[in-house]
């Protein structure tokens, strides 16, 4: 992030403060985004990526972010994810002010309260898929005979108790991003954030992953989905909308 | 670490099945840095596993260095042991009185040395007649010859003519087979001889030495009747001592010549005693050179011990030894260069690793440990192989040479330790490059 600076200039401030959602956070919700302004520096031009969004996530919810490439979709998603700090404006996550936190401790909350689940899948080539999934654990501290077990178990959550010992290369795409899911969900993160979980899977594998994340729901788990695919935000029960920097609709399907 | 304010009773996530909780307290263990400490062995072990030619090309620049400077160091030490323990077989009882001393340092020294009088038969009969505190005095002077028996012959031989033969004693040398020749015999200059084992088998094909004890060599065209056979004494640095003929003084001269300066051997019983023999012996010279204590200019004589030698030796030496030993330091620091090449390209091609490691909760703390651990690694196996092929290589040079070798735990763990500082050194910046990746990037990365 070195040649990236937080540069918020005045007349953002302004124009911040004229935003209708710069009230105190939603101390009950899960995520409490507020005004969130994200300005990066190419060469002398300052580029706002975000212009102020706000919005809150409620424990329990299944939100799908959508938007064209370019309209700060990946922006949000990474702020939510906790890999970026908001150049301005606050974040709550699971009643912590992650938003001024530095390197390290946004590397404990990325450990603690979020699972990713990514497009690629992400997962280390040489490790077998129960290290994989205990790598979160492994990060976090947990002692090795319990770190197998809770690994153990999130791969039986996933359907994948026989691939344990497999590597990445030895599975399906499907199994793969299960894999991954499993990994994701072995810390007990208060969110789920998928980055195009479908994005590099054929449309039957797709539907599994779908399926599987709606149980997922089902069990309580809170899910975020961003997607550029209609068919993929539709399962959701909330879809936001974002273009050019702003949340442009934010509606409950379900 | 707290865990999230009113949610940390609520069951949330997944629940197939019985549910694990995790207990917030455990992640703030200490246990914590050791479970990221194993992982990040693990990732090392497996790193270094995945690349085998190049973790061997790591390996070999740090062996290199290692064995380079263990083997350079255990050569010197075994020379130094080998120097010292030569020069003390005569002992620190031992003094010599002579016309220049065994170390000439410069031109002008050696103006003034070729100024001084012979040392003479006759000062090292009053030197043993006058100084209380001696106990044995001999002469020696020695010349190099080839020696011949029938159609054999042997070359470079030292021929020492000593008087008397307490000189035996003084030099530390024993007779084997045979006698030495009687105080008669000795001073009536008498062809005969006492000869080192080398000649047996330069000369007599290894023959037994009583079959030696009555043959006749020739010693610069004189024949010699051999009457005695030396105990062998080795050699140092592929210098045979065994490679002599003892001879009568008085015979001596009669082949060399009279007017030769000789070299007068001083014995005291115990090295305490050297210093007052020392003090005698010189007043007794200063008086022969007609000179008084404290006199400007030279004293016209040379009283040395084996020690001007070793120190001389040990100061020459050391000069050479620390260039040496940092001639070999400089491959290690070749290595060095070379880990750090490695890990740097290691990092590179592993930057979507990192952004992964780092997006599930990896701290930078975490991340440098692993590539520091991997360098470490890398550098420490490389160490220990060093230190192997180090000993190796100084054990061939010093059966090759002739000396003993000395194997130190000392110098092992230094090498091993040295390793891993290196391996720590070039480790760190490719190392703290990893841990301040941007995860967002470096999961770009492909």
């Amino acid at each position: 992030m070195s040649d990236i600076t937080f540069a918020p200039s005045v007349t953002e401030k302004i124009f911040a403060q004229e935003d209708t959602n710069s009230r105190r956070h939603d101390s009950l919700a899960l995520i409490s985004m507020r005004n969130i302004w994200k300005t990066y520096q190419m060469g002398a031009e300052e580029v706002h990526a975000l212009h102020g969004v706000s919005f809150d996530v409620h424990k329990g919810e299944y939100i799908a972010i959508i938007g064209p490439s370019g309209s700060g979709k990946s922006t949000l998603m990474n702020l939510i994810g906790c890999l970026d700090t908001p150049s301005q404006g606050e974040y709550w996550l699971n009643g912590k002010n992650v938003s001024e936190m530095d390197d390290d401790e946004l590397a404990r909350i990325r450990n603690q309260e979020v699972g990713f689940v990514f497009q690629t899948f992400n997962l280390l080539a040489r490790a077998t898929a129960l290290h994989n999934v205990e790598l979160p654990l492994i990060y976090g501290g947990v002692g090795s005979a319990q770190r197998h077990e809770m690994a153990k178990q999130a791969l039986r959550s996933v359907d994948l108790e026989d691939r344990v010992t497999h590597r990445p290369n030895e599975l399906s795409g499907g199994q793969r991003q299960r894999v991954a899911i499993a990994r994701a969900l072995v810390n007990h993160p208060s969110i789920l954030l998928a980055d195009e979980p479908t994005g590099a899977l054929d449309t039957h594998t797709s539907c599994e992953i779908m399926d599987l994340f709606e149980r997922l729901h089902a069990e309580g788990n809170t899910i975020i989905v961003v997607t550029h695919e209609p068919d993929i935000a539709r399962r959701a029960h909330r879809i936001l909308s974002i273009r050019d920097g702003l949340i442009e609709k934010d509606e409950k399907t379900k | 670490m707290e865990r999230g304010g009113g949610n940390l009773l609520e069951p949330r996530s997944y629940s197939f099945g019985r549910r694990i909780s995790v207990p917030a307290k455990i992640r703030s263990l200490p246990l914590a840095r050791l479970a990221a400490l194993g992982e990040a062995f693990l990732v090392a072990s497996g790193s270094l596993r995945a690349n085998k030619l190049r973790t061997a090309l790591t390996l070999m620049g740090i062996v290199v260095g290692v064995s380079a400077v263990i083997a350079v160091v255990t050569i010197i030490k075994g020379l130094d042991k080998t120097v010292a323990q030569t020069f003390s077989s005569q002992g620190s009882t031992v003094f010599t009185v002579s016309k220049n001393p065994q170390i000439i340092k410069s031109r002008e020294e050696f103006i003034t040395f070729s100024k001084r009088k012979d040392v003479t038969h006759e000062d090292a009969e009053a030197i043993s007649r006058l100084c209380s505190s001696c106990w044995r005095v001999g002469v020696a002077a020695n010349a190099v010859e080839t020696v011949k028996h029938a159609d054999q012959k042997s070359e470079g031989v030292r021929i020492r003519g000593v008087d008397p033969t307490t000189m035996f004693a003084i030099d530390g040398v024993s007779i084997d087979i045979g006698r030495i020749w009687t105080e008669a015999e000795g001073s009536s200059g008498h062809e005969i001889c006492v000869i080192g084992p080398d000649l047996l088998k330069n000369l007599f094909g290894g023959a037994p030495a009583d079959r030696a004890v009555g043959q006749e060599i020739r010693i610069a065209g004189r024949p010699y009747t051999i009457i005695g056979v030396l105990e062998p004494l080795g050699s140092i640095f592929g210098f045979s001592r065994d490679n002599v003929v003892y001879i009568p003084y008085s015979t001596y001269q009669k082949s060399y010549g009279a007017r030769r300066s000789l070299v007068v051997f001083v014995q005291v019983p115990t090295a305490e005693q050297l210093e007052a023999a020392e003090d005698q012996v010189r007043t007794i010279m200063r008086n022969r050179r007609g000179r008084t204590f404290g006199q400007e200019g030279d004293e016209g004589f040379a009283l040395e011990t084996q020690d001007v030698f070793l120190n001389l030796y040990s100061s020459a030496t050391s000069n050479i030894y620390i260039v040496t030993i940092g001639v070999a330091a400089i491959s290690l620091v070749v290595g060095g260069i070379v880990v750090m090449n490695i890990m740097l390209v290691s990092v590179t091609e592993r930057t979507k690793e990192i952004g992964i490691r780092k997006a599930i909760g990896a701290r930078r703390k975490d991340i440098l440990t692993q590539f520091l651990i991997e360098a470490v690694t890398v550098t420490a196996i490389g160490g220990a192989i060093g230190v192997i092929t180090g000993f190796g290589l100084a054990y061939i040079i010093s059966a090759l040479i002739g000396f003993p070798l000395l194997v130190s735990v000392a110098s092992a763990v230094l090498g091993v330790g040295v390793s891993s500082v290196v391996g720590i050194i070039s480790g760190l910046w490719p190392a703290w490059r990893a841990a301040r990746l941007d995860p967002i990037e470096a999961l770009r990365a492909e």
